[in-house]
């Protein structure tokens, strides 16, 4: 009986804190708006919420910036993994925790964030420097014609290939994988799971396809370039062009796989250059920015990260500061030569240091200018699931490509109709 | 006529207090139980028949039975369903036979008897998930230990891409999970071992009987209890299965689970709604398994006792 009275007043408690969240934020659905100016005067503390530091210069950060003026740094480090980062600042968010003043966050993440009102608004502080900034990584902070975050670094992917092999570098995909099925084949992500999203979306960008429509509201990736580069992908497994292995690739299986010499060709991001360049084929590959494919222009995918500041911020002018400073120009610099996180700003690829850290930092300027985003949806993970899933089965020759992109197609737009 | 009284009273006295000294001393208990089992059951029931909104922060609806209907009319949850019971079929089946021999083993009297029980212990002690990726690295196409080992001692499978291949990925989440638990298994059937008492042996082989016989006839039925409480717990972890497809495939190649599903739509897609649902059927589905073993071994039991 008491036990009875007991639960029913928690799930009362429950039903009213549900319906109390309903109605707080009903009300305050324009989001909090960051003052350009106010970083100046900024004070006080600021916790950054990023990912593990695995190159150092996390902490770096935070202690230079602390050292520089009157606002004081500290990092938070989150999980070494991309979903396992979302999931902890999800909690933390959910439960509007203030510790988390400016948030590192992977560029898929931005539109979701920024729906459920996580972030603050930063489209000023963006339109004061927009020129410095590559255009393209800009498109990743974008949600609804508004700036939600400041680009941290940038990533892109390349095509390797072995110079002993190949006599130049290929101008199409189609070259790639008749070549790959002619030498000892083509690696890439082709796993279950976001990487093989991106892999798709390479050769779909590629191909002048797309997934949805600008506006992320209209499914197309039903659409003839999307039915041939499955096609295409799947008949590359089939023939032998791609490794059976391949379908469990991750970033690290695939580099491995280069390195030891069992692989003509790798889709991989920067960071396997200079891994590669220790390895013993060191002398015996190069890189190239994405080729075409059949009718369209090469493209890629944009990774890395944007910082963004958290609603919840009781500092939101120190994290103004501090994303400022993240971004600025010799920050930059210094993470493109110590960490060797492609920077955000079109400058820093010209400089000599940069460009002596990175031989192929004019490459890499270009890969990034021709990649795009990943769709730009609060529902981002259901979208993906759908590609990398079906896109999976297709490749191990579960499904025939014509029927994979109809079931992409509507799985999609189930996600997109999710309450 | 008093003191009658007072006894009386005292008497009735006694008796109310000492039910309301029971229900007092079982209340905190029963709190707990209501704090740390059904209140997280409740509310999980409870979200499992709402919406909450991925879009519009916050918001959340009634949507009754939805989220069900939703798992049920899937083909990823019954995919998931039949990953979830042929795992927990062959790999329990294959622990009983495995932990039963282990058990056998283990009970004779030898020397370098505790280390061997030990040692047999080992691989239950390494965290599960710490396992599961280290059979991930084994079984890695080309390079890991799996297929270089084949490879070298010309023995088939060689050229398997074992974690990329329906069936295949399977076999290695069983083989995953027998060597972790076949030796829990075989510590619970050496306990039941133990209280075998000599006499019956010794009787037997009196009477005649071949070492065959004592096992079939002595060993077997008197085992049988602590068979079916062995089977119960391993039945059960094995139908909520998590860290292995988790570290293996992450649900790759038909190793996809219920547990695995439910918190690939909890976290992944911040499904609250659907993840719940999901969570519920699995728990129900657990509930009915364990129903039917507990029947199972209770009347099983009651038998025992009657045939003595």
């Amino acid at each position: 009986m008491r036990i009875t009275r007991v639960m029913s007043a928690a799930l009362a408690c429950v039903a009213l804190a549900v319906a109390g969240c309903g109605g707080d934020d009903e009300e305050s659905k324009s989001a909090k708006k960051v003052d350009p100016g106010a970083a100046d005067k900024a004070t006080g503390n600021v916790n950054w919420c990023i990912g593990k530091d695995t190159t150092g210069t996390f902490s770096k950060a935070v202690k230079e910036f602390s050292s520089k003026g009157q606002v004081k740094a500290k990092l938070i480090e989150l999980p070494e993994a991309a979903d396992q980062q979302r999931t902890q600042l999800v909690q933390r968010l959910r439960a509007k925790s203030s510790e988390c003043d400016v948030l590192g966050m992977d560029v898929i993440w931005t539109a979701e964030f920024a729906a459920q009102d996580w972030l603050q608004d930063v489209s000023d502080v963006v339109a004061k420097r927009k020129d410095d900034f590559i255009p393209s990584t800009l498109e990743t902070a974008k949600y609804e014609d508004k700036y939600w975050a400041l680009p941290y670094n940038t990533n892109a992917g390349f095509v390797y290939y072995r110079t002993d092999q190949v006599k130049q570098p290929p101008d199409n995909w189609e070259d790639v994988y008749s070549e790959a099925e002619k030498g000892d084949g083509l690696v890439y992500q082709g796993a279950r799971y976001e990487g093989l999203t991106v892999n798709f979306l390479e050769l779909l960008y590629s191909a002048g396809g797309k997934a949805l429509s600008d506006d992320g509201k209209t499914v197309e990736i039903d659409s003839p370039e999307a039915v041939e580069v499955l096609k295409f992908m799947a008949d590359g497994v089939e023939q032998g062009a791609v490794p059976k292995a391949n379908s469990t690739y991750k970033e690290e299986e695939s580099r491995r796989a280069f390195e030891s010499g069992k692989a003509t060709f790798m889709r991989n991001w920067p960071y396997a250059y200079s891994l590669g360049k220790d390895s013993k084929i060191a002398d015996d590959f190069d890189i190239t920015t994405f080729p075409k494919f059949g009718e369209g222009e090469g493209a890629g995918v944009l990774g890395g990260y944007d910082v963004a500041i958290s609603a919840y911020s009781k500092n939101p002018e120190g994290a103004a500061a501090f994303a400022e400073f993240l971004t600025s120009p010799d920050w930059q610099r210094t993470i493109m030569t110590e960490a060797s996180l492609p920077s955000t700003l079109t400058a820093t690829y010209d400089d000599p240091a940069v460009q002596k850290a990175f031989p192929f930092a004019e490459k890499l300027r270009t890969a990034v200018e021709q990649a795009q985003p990943r769709p730009v949806t609060p529902v981002y993970p259901q979208v993906s699931e759908a590609i990398f899933k079906t896109v999976h089965a297709a490749l191990q020759g579960d499904m025939p490509p014509e029927e994979a992109t109809k079931t992409m197609k509507s799985e999609i737009e189930k996600a997109l109709q999710t309450f | 006529m008093e003191a009658a009284t007072v006894a009386r009273s005292r008497k009735r006295g006694s008796g109310l207090s000492e039910r309301r000294l029971a229900a007092a001393m079982v209340s905190p208990s029963l709190i707990v139980i209501a704090l740390v089992a059904a209140y997280p059951i409740g509310y999980a029931i409870w979200l499992s028949l709402h919406e909450y909104s991925v879009r519009v922060p916050g918001l959340s609806r009634w949507s009754g039975l939805k989220n069900y209907d939703t798992a049920l009319s899937s083909t990823e949850f019954w995919e998931a369903f039949r990953n979830t019971f042929l795992f927990t079929g062959i790999s329990v089946a294959i622990e009983l036979v495995l932990g039963v021999a282990f058990a056998l083993a283990m009970h004779r009297a030898f020397k370098g008897r505790a280390v061997l029980r030990a040692t047999v212990l080992v691989p239950w002690a390494v965290l599960t998930f710490g396992s599961g990726l280290l059979w991930r690295s084994i079984f890695e196409p080309d390079l890991g230990f799996a297929n270089s080992m084949l490879s070298a001692l010309g023995l088939p499978g060689g050229e398997v891409v074992w974690l990329g291949q329906q069936g295949y990925a399977m076999a290695v989440m069983i083989f995953a999970d027998v060597w972790k638990t076949a030796p829990f298994m075989a510590l619970l059937i050496l306990a039941g071992l133990q209280v075998i008492p000599d006499e019956l042996y010794d009787a037997a082989k009196v009477d005649g009987a071949s070492a065959w016989q004592r096992f079939i006839r002595i060993t077997l039925p008197l085992l049988r209890p602590a068979i079916l409480v062995a089977l119960l717990f391993r039945t059960l972890d094995a139908l909520r299965v998590f860290d292995l497809p988790f570290a293996l495939t992450r649900g790759a190649n038909g190793t996809n689970t219920l547990s695995l599903y439910a918190y690939e739509e909890l976290t992944a897609n911040r499904l609250v709604g659907l993840g719940s649902a999901l969570s519920v059927l699995t728990f129900l589905i657990v509930m009915v398994v364990s129903f039917m073993y507990i029947r199972f071994v209770g009347g099983n039991i009651r038998g025992l006792a009657d045939e003595r």
